[in-house]
């Protein structure tokens, strides 16, 4: 994916490295390589599990990859950060267990159309949310999973309230370890098909005027972005993959309690995970789902059912807040990078230099600076100006 | 619903309010002078109310002479929080990473007490737990009664330390127009950090009145602040007046609504005031002009 240093560096180092369409095609052997190695650790890891909870646990971790993925449509993107998505999770939960349970529609049909109500509600909801930024929304979406859980705790005999809502499994004549198998392709898939989405709105202007709100959004509505249209298909495109998400996982899981699934913490546990990877990556949520996901199963392990693992979570929070906001995905980029060749400034350049590369490269010296050279090399232009925006941060 | 049930939900509305002022107060002081919206509050009032517990139960003291060591205690946190953590983070992203922070902080705690204490229910027992008077028919706890002192006194104290003193005019200062103040020569840091110590106070109090007729569990708090916050944006975000008087207002409606609806949907009306705020009167009704951006 393009980021800031790759594109910004290229004229530069085309003249003194590779060549924009070596790097490029280096890069898509790249991707395909990792495309592959992920399709097979995600279709042997199955067979390759020692034991049933070790494969229900990469069940669980690639829910989580999922809900933090979604997360990230909203987060990521426009930097609306949501403490309360576990409202959705729960909503298409509850909306598929109750869709089985009253109308008997099959499993995944009910699945879909519970998708289909999480993006209905999500519209006055998010019309109400949007109308304030920053701390307020953050307030709002709280607020949002608290009344939730109100109404599912209260409302007993719609929802089975505390008592919990038992979902029929969609498989009844599997056993445990395959219905688990069955469970992780159909996560997998479901996360594939956001990370695709995911990617195709990174590169779309769609994409591009998101990020602008991100950036500044009283600027990006001057130049005439939709802001609260694009906020608002934002929030029901991160909603709907959220409560998609809570759907499969009631499938999965078959039992429901309120307490557990409209919680705070599930929130947090989304937030956590995709500032942890890095919110401005493609695959930060993912990494950081594998490392909390790992990190929370190992800690049941460990402490059992104490609160020890709230401490962890909180602590864990905290650092990344303090000392990594950005994730872990542009440190370590950043930490290869110092290994790799370094890219030269044009100011560590004599004039003498500067003025032969130019020549080699057949343009003057005032048009490098009218950026025809980059037209020239087929360096992506339009890519140039969201990097700017994003070294800002 | 007879009459005496009617005045009986409405003093115990009114007693309710006062609790919710002095708490929303202090959120406001946060969101005054540092911009920031401190979730972690209510984690801290069950922390104030542990403490009390614990030293009423295993110590012996009564909970309200704990207010002695929990009040300078909260206040000294206060202080550190802000000039070692919440300074740290960057001007740019303040008001996001700062919730994210708090949040992180709450859960801290809420971690912490369940580990320290269990998660089981507590409450405090005593000798005057079971007396209430009456008036006109209304049965009043006394215990309610003293919660209520404690919060309208400490109210009025934050009221008159804001007004009348030096301080609190370099507070209020600070909280109006940090540049402008500085210009004058307040040192506005200095003063943000004690603004937050003073705001971390009122949970230390609130937790000690909260304590005396409340049963505590560690995850209370999540029923604590979710209707601050919406006290806090209905009143508008940064106006203490406006805190207290949507503090009253909802605290009067929960209780009247918990007659007919029962506790769990009572509860309901902060969040239908929220949403109704944000689409009436996104900057709240109170609010000024700090209200707008946030």
């Amino acid at each position: 994916m393009p980021n800031a240093s790759s594109t910004l560096a290229a004229p530069e180092r085309a003249a003194t490295a590779a060549t924009p369409t070596d790097r490029s095609r280096r890069r898509k052997i790249a991707t395909v390589v990792a495309l592959i190695v992920a399709a097979v650790v995600v279709g042997i890891f199955p067979a390759a599990a020692p034991n049933a909870y070790i494969l229900s646990a990469g069940v669980v971790i690639l829910s989580y990859a999922c809900t933090a993925t979604s997360w990230n449509f909203m987060g990521g993107f426009t930097g609306y950060i949501s403490l309360g998505h576990a409202a959705w999770f729960g909503l298409g939960a509850y909306g598929t267990g109750i869709l089985v349970r009253d109308l008997g529609l099959p499993s995944f049909v009910a699945w879909a159309l519970a998708g289909v109500v999480v993006a209905i509600i999500t519209v006055p909801i998010g019309i109400a949310a949007l109308r304030v930024r920053g701390a307020s929304f953050v307030i709002v979406s709280i607020a949002f999973v608290l009344i939730l859980l109100l109404v599912f705790q209260g409302w007993g005999s719609f929802t089975g309230g505390s008592n919990g809502l038992v979902v029929p499994r969609p498989f009844p004549d599997l056993m445990r370890p395959v219905h688990h198998q069955v469970f992780f392709y159909l996560f997998a898939a479901l996360l594939a098909a956001m990370l695709v989405l995911w990617w195709a709105i990174n590169r779309s202007r769609f994409g591009i005027g998101l990020k602008a709100i991100r950036e500044d959004e009283d600027k990006a509505e001057a130049l005439g972005i939709p802001t609260r249209n694009y906020k608002l298909v934002a929030y029901i495109i991160s909603a709907t993959f959220t409560g998609l998400a809570g759907g499969m996982y009631a499938l999965w899981f078959g039992d429901l309690d309120p307490i557990f699934q409209f919680s705070i913490l599930l929130g947090s546990y989304m937030v956590l995970m995709a500032l942890l990877g890095g919110i401005r990556h493609l695959l930060g949520p993912l990494v950081g789902a594998i490392i909390v996901g790992i990190g929370l199963e190992v800690f049941k392990l460990q402490f059992g059912d104490t609160q020890f693992h709230l401490v962890a979570t909180g602590l864990l929070l905290a650092l990344v807040v303090l000392f990594m906001p950005d994730g872990i995905i542009p440190a370590l980029q950043a930490g290869i990078k110092r290994f790799g060749p370094q890219s030269s400034s044009i100011r560590e350049m004599t004039a003498g230099e500067l003025a032969e590369r130019n020549r080699a490269a057949g343009v003057s010296g005032a048009s490098v600076f009218a950026g025809r050279k980059a037209e020239r090399e087929g360096v992506e232009n339009e890519d140039a100006t969201t990097p700017t925006e994003e070294e800002k941060r | 619903m007879t009459g005496s049930l009617l005045l009986q939900s409405l003093i115990l509305g009114v007693l309710l309010g006062g609790l919710y002022a002095l708490l929303a107060a202090g959120l406001t002081l946060y969101f005054g002078v540092m911009r920031v919206v401190m979730i972690a509050h209510a984690a801290f009032l069950v922390l104030a109310a542990y403490l009390a517990w614990f030293a009423n139960s295993r110590l012996g003291i009564d909970p309200l002479l704990t207010l002695v060591v929990t009040v300078p205690l909260f206040f000294g946190i206060g202080v550190l929080m802000q000039r070692l953590l919440i300074k740290r983070l960057r001007p740019a992203t303040l008001t996001m990473m700062s919730v994210l922070l708090t949040f992180a902080i709450a859960l801290f705690i809420e971690g912490l007490v369940g580990f320290v204490w269990g998660g089981t229910q507590r409450r405090i027992q005593l000798s005057y737990s079971s007396a209430s008077i009456e008036i006109f028919g209304a049965r009043i706890a006394v215990v309610k009664l003293i919660a209520f002192g404690l919060a309208a006194l400490s109210l009025l104290a934050l009221y008159l330390l804001m007004k009348h003193t030096r301080f609190g005019q370099a507070l209020r200062a600070t909280i109006q127009h940090p540049e402008a103040a500085q210009l004058v020569g307040i040192k506005t840091e200095g003063v943000a950090g004690l603004g937050f110590g003073l705001g971390l106070a009122t949970a230390a109090l609130g937790g000690t009145a909260l304590s005396l007729d409340a049963t505590i569990y560690p995850s209370l708090h999540w029923h604590w602040i979710g209707p601050l916050m919406a006290i806090i944006v209905v009143g508008g975000l940064g106006s203490i007046p406006g805190a207290a008087i949507a503090a009253l207002v909802l605290g009067v409606g929960q209780s009247l609504l918990q007659v007919p609806l029962g506790t769990t949907w009572a509860q309901t009306i902060f969040y239908v005031a929220l949403f109704v705020t944000l689409m009436v009167r996104p900057q709240g009704f109170f609010g000024g002009r700090l209200a707008q951006r946030f």
